[in-house]
């Protein structure tokens, strides 16, 4: 394998210059994890194309040697779905950062994969638009990564994830050609299947995005509730009022506490649970509804609530929330931030059960989520420096994942599955549903060159009949894959 | 053993198949409705064992869409499978088996449900079918089609293996979304059982309609406007210089939002129109897929023929009435400079027989690898999309 | 004997041992902060140019963690930390308080004490760090500079390799300082007008000195005419911000000594250059383990501040006149980043009557200049200025305001680079303007 790897950098050296390829051992190890630093893998070799061209080259080159490659764009994602593979190649997208076009009369702007998601807003504000999904990387993460992850964010309840907002995309497939998938071609919707797939389906190397007009009015208010029960209340009321809120965030005591150590946001003293609820749209309809989320949250019981003067309250009041992952560390050594998603009412059920779990195990579980979508983001605290603390956290995690997939929910909201969530993935679909979607896979990427590993437990030999697999799967049997 | 009988065996709803019951002119042998997940999984069991070629089917209001298909030895219709399996208000989210009709969801709805589902098909039809063809209505334009409020699916595959993705909540990406995959599929990667979709409030909403010799203008002044419009559509009859634009906006103060739209708008105010999402008349329909700012070269470019649709959304109407098979190619060239894709949606059967239903399809080679992976025997719905698809 | 203005000649790199990080806190603790989000990324001038791992925060924590874990300070890994510039944006950027300033420090004193340098990098070095540190020496240079700008014969450059590389630099200061300015000498006291409200300390620096002396002479004006009583030692010398911010701890510690010792009297110590305060209010830190030091360094450090700064907790008292001028605030890293001025130099700019400011796309990244980067990694300095360059252009503003004299300078260049110069002011010249009622054609006559 050495050798191949050898052969395959001198080959990308020639296509791209030495500038462009890392083979260095000390070099590569700073690409051996991405926003997910527990799971780690040195890559083989690091290339760094800036042209759709180079990476056709590339993925043809590598699936002439055989060899596995993974697609990396900012390295934040949180599910270790650009974990690099020590016997691959490692993609980087990073040099593709150009803004391509921004055109206003159709509302959309193309930019290449290694542009930053809020530099298309900042192109795009301007003339008054701005590209949607905002996850809360959004400042660093690539659009390219968006589209492999189908990112969401703090605003998706009333807009929707970066599926919605996503009008076409240049890529390069596993065979090494260039194809263009748009919302526009008849048949089926290759783009749709495409994003969110992980980079286990191609390689993106230019996107076009829906741009979205700028509202007219941003109204911003933060409720405080002695509990997270009627906090979950005030959420259901709203919905249930046929109020669409751009963003409807909520954090518990654990994490109130947290914030206020890190950037002392000054959220209302003994809150059990405070909500930011944030409507955006055109002005008399925003006021309308301003009004009744007030009414709705005094109702459900709010002692406290702040409404936004101006910017500047507002952002104040989204200081606290956008703080509360990095905050974790005020308050414990260490933590794992889960990703799982709930029916909105099942929200008070569960977070009981969460707390039930936090007690009978000892470990500390604070929540921050996006109530709107009932996507809990609960982070599971313990102190790495006592032995098994950190297997105490896990299986607490994991606990709640089943939690959500018992409630009907899905064990990933918004970070995906990729390396981390892989092993889950039984839990929440059968092994027939599993197998339908590597045949997507297989029609992509029969050499399953691309991405590997990621997504799903157990590979699917492409050459392999429909339908029910009889005993264990043949790469189990040879120990080559493993279930869990 | 029949096929007929082996169908009767595990689907309680089988028949043999009749004239009316004819699709492209070929009537099946066999038409098997079944009303459960587990019988749908069976029918599609033994047409595999049989071999035989499926055609799935909800209303059969759009059975004429794409090329005829080649074969059809089962009709597999969802009429059986038209339930409403839970509509969850607080969640916003609503699971229903693939043959319920719009008419009878939107009997329900008003029922005092206070949201919809906000696909607004302009003709009758299930689900199932408006998954299968993409088709949305004028909301188009603010909530997308079928795959944009889609969060779950079950399908069952050729061979009978019941396939799930998505799930019951709005946000989840965990898996491939399947449920875009089978968007525009036209049946021919699996039979679709049922759905879950995202719901959106039952908002208030303006319409207004003027008269404009400047469509593309007013159009452009709606589109970039703080109204947040639904839905922006024109009708243009053949041949004449002006065009009807009308906007739909939800809004709590009508009265205002109507009288913004009026002076965005600019043109003279027309009645409410009569048109709003109906397909325009005539034997042959073709959809012209384009960038909403190219209407005005649209509109010059197919003067003759009447056009209609969805201005904002980029997806126009039009009657061509063709005498020859060549008249698709000559709208496609015509619309060739600007971009703009022609697909035929209805057609006679000797037209669609003749002519390419779809242009140019750069994705093929994946459809087709696709297509070969979730139904290697090529027995769904055989022909009814491109070449080998 | 040392002469008034200098200092003995600091220790050989390499001969002193590296520092430890001061108090609890351990180099281990310091990295194990990094939680890798990536937010660093795009405020990162090298990551911004490069796009590569290793050339940004992220990356380069990820080396120093490498080497912390066995891993030799290697050719490779010393070019990533040599191509930092220090600049700190990443330290605003992090959301997890990862403290980069104090990694960075530390590692570039493990490279000079570990690493061995080429002939040519060793040579380059040494003439920075005995030239730009020593007001004397810079003086020295002025003339002979001159008469090659003059004569355009590189008799300088035949005769030294080292100054071709520093000679741009050194011909730029000359051109951008008033040829014909002699360097006004301040007094060692400035009296307050009006009521007195402050007595303070200034710094002079060394290239404000000797390079920019309207700086100063403008910066005592406006203290004294905001009723400040200006003491002005004669005998400060370097306060050690280039030493430090390339890892010459031994050097830096020398030059912080002897700030210490020069400013012990005052309550406040004013500083009109952003590297010098930043480097001043971490005397603390250099200091920490020397008991003799470490409580008057703390000291210094918390009664040392930025010009504005001041300005602003002191509250405007004296008549600003209009100034009817559009400028561009750039934000000099070691202010904005390092000390955490941003709002004071705007707010003091936009208090001028009929002043208008202008802001400069991507403000966090820097210019290139980053102390001596401009002179050790001439090509990726040149790259920023131009990208800043393009962003200030953009503007369109009359007149750049920056707060640091390698910042002007740098900006300066690659503005004339690209065929669109534009004249350079420091805030306290602005301020001097307006408040002496001049008008904004004065500041525009560079």
């Amino acid at each position: 394998m050495a050798d191949t790897l050898r052969d395959l950098a001198e080959r990308c050296t020639r296509l791209l210059g030495p500038e462009s390829v890392i083979s260095d051992p000390v070099r590569l190890r700073t690409y051996e994890c991405d926003g997910l630093t527990s799971h780690r893998a040195s890559p083989g070799l690091v290339v760094l194309p800036e042209t759709a061209e180079q990476i056709a080259a590339i993925v043809r080159a590598c699936g002439e040697a055989g060899v596995p490659y993974v697609a990396r764009g900012s390295g934040t994602g949180l599910s270790g779905g650009a974990l690099p593979r020590t016997d691959g190649v490692l993609i980087v997208t990073a040099r593709m950062r150009r803004i391509l076009d921004i055109d206003i009369p159709n509302q959309r702007a193309t930019v290449e994969p290694g542009v930053i998601n809020l530099d298309v807003t900042r192109a795009a504000r301007p003339h008054g638009y701005y590209f949607a999904p905002d996850p809360s990387s959004q400042q660093i993460c690539s659009v390219g990564g968006n589209v492999a992850e189908n990112s969401g964010g703090a605003h998706c309840l009333k807009y929707g994830f970066t599926a919605h907002h996503i009008l076409a995309c240049e890529i390069v497939t596993p065979d090494g050609e260039i194809a263009e998938l748009s919302r526009d071609d008849p048949g089926f919707d290759l783009l749709g299947v495409f994003v969110g797939s992980e980079g286990t389906l191609g390689i993106t190397t230019k996107i076009t995005v829906r741009l979205t007009r700028l509202p007219e009015t941003v109204r911003t208010l933060l409720a405080a509730f002695d509990t997270i029960g009627k906090g979950g209340d005030a959420v259901s009321a709203i919905i249930a009022a046929g109020v669409v809120p751009a963003a409807i965030e909520m954090m518990d005591a654990l994490s109130i506490e947290a914030a206020e150590a890190a950037v002392a946001c000054g959220y209302p003293e003994g809150a059990g649970a405070v909500l930011v609820v944030e409507l955006d749209g055109p002005d008399a309809t925003v006021e309308h509804q301003f009004a009744q989320v007030e009414r709705l949250c005094r109702e459900a019981g709010a002692f406290e609530i702040r409404v936004a003067a101006d910017d500047t309250e507002r952002a104040l009041i989204w200081k606290g929330r956008k703080s509360a992952f990095a905050a974790m560390g005020r308050i414990s050594p260490a933590y794992i931030v889960q990703d799982g998603v709930i029916p909105r009412t099942s929200l008070g059920e569960v977070l009981g059960r969460i707390d039930a779990l936090s007690r009978e195990s000892g470990v500390r579980v604070a929540n921050v989520f996006h109530a709107g979508d009932g996507n809990l983001h609960p982070l599971v605290l313990f102190d790495d420096s006592v032995p098994g603390a950190q297997e105490r956290a896990e299986t607490v995690s994991g606990a709640i994942l089943d939690l959500c997939v018992e409630h009907g929910g899905s064990i990933t909201g918004e970070h995906g599955v990729g390396a981390d969530k892989a092993r889950y993935m039984p839990r929440m679909f059968s092994d027939d549903d599993l197998d339908t979607m590597q045949m997507v896979r297989c029609g992509f990427d029969p050499a399953g060159l691309c991405n590997p590993g990621k997504v799903f437990p157990t590979p699917r030999l492409c050459g392999e009949v429909p339908g029910v697999r009889k005993g264990p799967h043949p790469l189990v049997a040879e120990g080559k894959a493993d279930l869990f | 053993m029949l096929p007929l009988d082996a169908f009767a065996k595990v689907c309680a709803d089988v028949r043999p198949g009749e004239d009316a019951d004819q699709v492209d002119g070929l009537t099946p042998p066999v038409v098997a409705a079944p009303a459960t997940l587990d019988e749908a999984s069976a029918v599609m069991r033994t047409a595999a064992e049989h071999g035989l070629a499926v055609v799935p089917s909800g209303t059969g209001s759009k059975l004429g869409y794409g090329r005829p298909v080649e074969r059809c030895d089962v009709l597999v219709t969802t009429r059986n499978l038209d339930g409403i399996i839970k509509h969850s208000p607080g969640d916003l989210t609503l699971h229903v088996e693939a043959g319920l009709t719009f008419e009878a969801l939107r009997e329900t709805e008003a029922d005092g449900w206070g949201q919809h589902l906000a696909l607004r098909p302009p003709e009758n039809g299930t689900i199932g079918g408006a998954i299968a063809t993409d088709v949305a209505g004028p909301g188009r334009l603010l909530h997308g089609s079928a795959r944009d409020l889609l969060i779950g699916i079950t399908t069952v595959r050729a061979d009978g293996t019941i396939a799930r993705a998505g799930g019951k909540v709005v946000k989840n990406v965990a898996g491939y979304d399947l449920g875009k995959l089978y968007t525009g599929s036209l049946g021919t990667l699996g039979l679709i059982v049922d759905a879950t979709f995202r719901m959106h409030p039952a908002a208030r909403a303006v319409r207004v309609a003027v008269v404009t010799d400047d469509p593309g203008r007013a159009v452009q002044a709606v589109l970039h406007s703080q109204v947040v419009p639904r839905a922006i559509e024109i009708d243009r009859p053949a041949g004449s210089d002006e065009t009807t634009v009308a906007v739909e906006a939800e809004t709590e103060t009508p009265d205002e939002t109507s009288a913004r739209l009026h002076e965005l708008l600019g043109g003279t105010p027309a009645p409410e129109p009569d048109w709003w999402n109906r397909l325009p008349e005539g034997e042959v329909l073709a959809e012209i897929r384009s960038l909403p700012a190219r209407l005005p070269e649209i509109i010059k470019a197919v003067k003759d023929l009447p056009l209609r649709g969805s201005a904002g959304a980029g997806r126009l109407y039009t009657t061509p009435d063709y005498t020859t098979p060549d008249g698709v190619e000559e709208l496609r060239e015509a619309l060739k400079p600007i971009g703009a894709r022609v697909v035929l949606v209805r057609a006679p059967l000797a037209v669609r027989k003749s002519v390419d239903v779809w242009g140019p399809l750069p994705t093929l080679p994946i459809m087709r690898r696709v297509k070969d992976q979730f139904d290697p025997d090529h027995r769904l719905s055989p022909g009814r999309f491109a070449e080998g698809v | 004997m040392t002469r008034p203005d200098e200092l003995p000649e600091p220790p050989e790199p390499g001969t002193e041992t590296v520092p430890e990080v001061p108090s609890a806190v351990s180099m281990d603790d310091l990295l194990s902060d990094c939680v890798h989000c990536g937010f660093c990324l795009p405020t990162c001038p090298t990551y911004v140019l490069w796009g590569e791992e290793m050339d940004s925060p992220r990356g380069r924590i990820h080396l120093m963690q490498q080497h912390r874990e066995g891993a030799p300070l290697g050719d490779a890994m010393v070019r990533h930390f040599d191509a930092c510039l220090g600049c700190m944006a990443c330290v605003t950027a992090c959301p997890s308080g990862v403290q980069y300033d104090k990694l960075i420090e530390v590692t570039r004193a493990e490279v000079e004490a570990e690493h061995p340098r080429t002939w040519t990098e060793r040579a380059v070095r040494g003439a920075i760090f005995s030239l730009f540190p020593y007001p004397r020496r810079l003086r020295a240079l002025r003339g002979p500079l001159r008469a090659y700008q003059r004569s355009g014969v590189p008799a300088l450059v035949r005769r030294s390799g080292i100054l071709e590389r520093l000679s741009p630099t050194l011909a730029a200061m000359e051109r951008l300082a008033p040829p014909s300015q002699k360097a006004p000498s301040l007094p060692e006291r400035v009296a307050a007008r009006g009521g007195r409200r402050a007595t303070v300390g200034m710094l002079t620096g060394c290239v404000q000195r000797e390079f920019f002396p309207g700086v100063n002479a403008a910066t005592a004006r406006v203290l004294a005419m905001e009723g400040c009583d200006v003491l002005i030692p004669k005998r400060q010398g370097c306060c050690g911000a280039l030493s430090l911010h390339s890892g010459r701890a031994g050097e830096a510690r020398a030059f912080a000594r002897r700030t210490v010792e020069t400013f012990e009297g005052v309550d406040v110590i004013v500083v009109n250059s952003a590297g010098c305060g930043s480097a001043m209010k971490e005397y603390e830190t250099l200091l920490a383990d020397d008991p003799a030091w470490a409580a008057r360094a703390r000291a210094l450090a918390e009664k040392t501040r930025d010009l504005a700064e001041f300005l602003v907790e002191l509250g405007p008292r004296a008549e600003r006149h209009p100034l009817p001028v559009t400028v561009a605030y750039h934000d000099a890293c070691h202010l904005a980043h390092a000390q955490g001025v941003r709002s004071q130099p705007r707010a003091l700019l936009a208090g001028i009557p009929e002043l208008t400011v202008k802001e400069i796309a991507d403000p966090e990244v820097c210019c290139g200049s980053a102390g001596t980067y401009n002179l050790l990694q001439p090509v990726a300095a040149a790259e920023l200025g131009d990208r800043k360059a393009a962003n200030v252009a953009a503007t369109r503003a009359d007149l750049l305001v920056a707060a640091n004299p390698g910042c002007s300078l740098q900006i300066a260049q690659a503005l004339e680079r690209q065929g669109a110069p534009l004249p350079v002011a420091h805030t306290a010249q602005v301020l001097d303007a307006s408040l002496r009622g001049h008008p904004a054609a004065t500041l525009l006559a560079r």
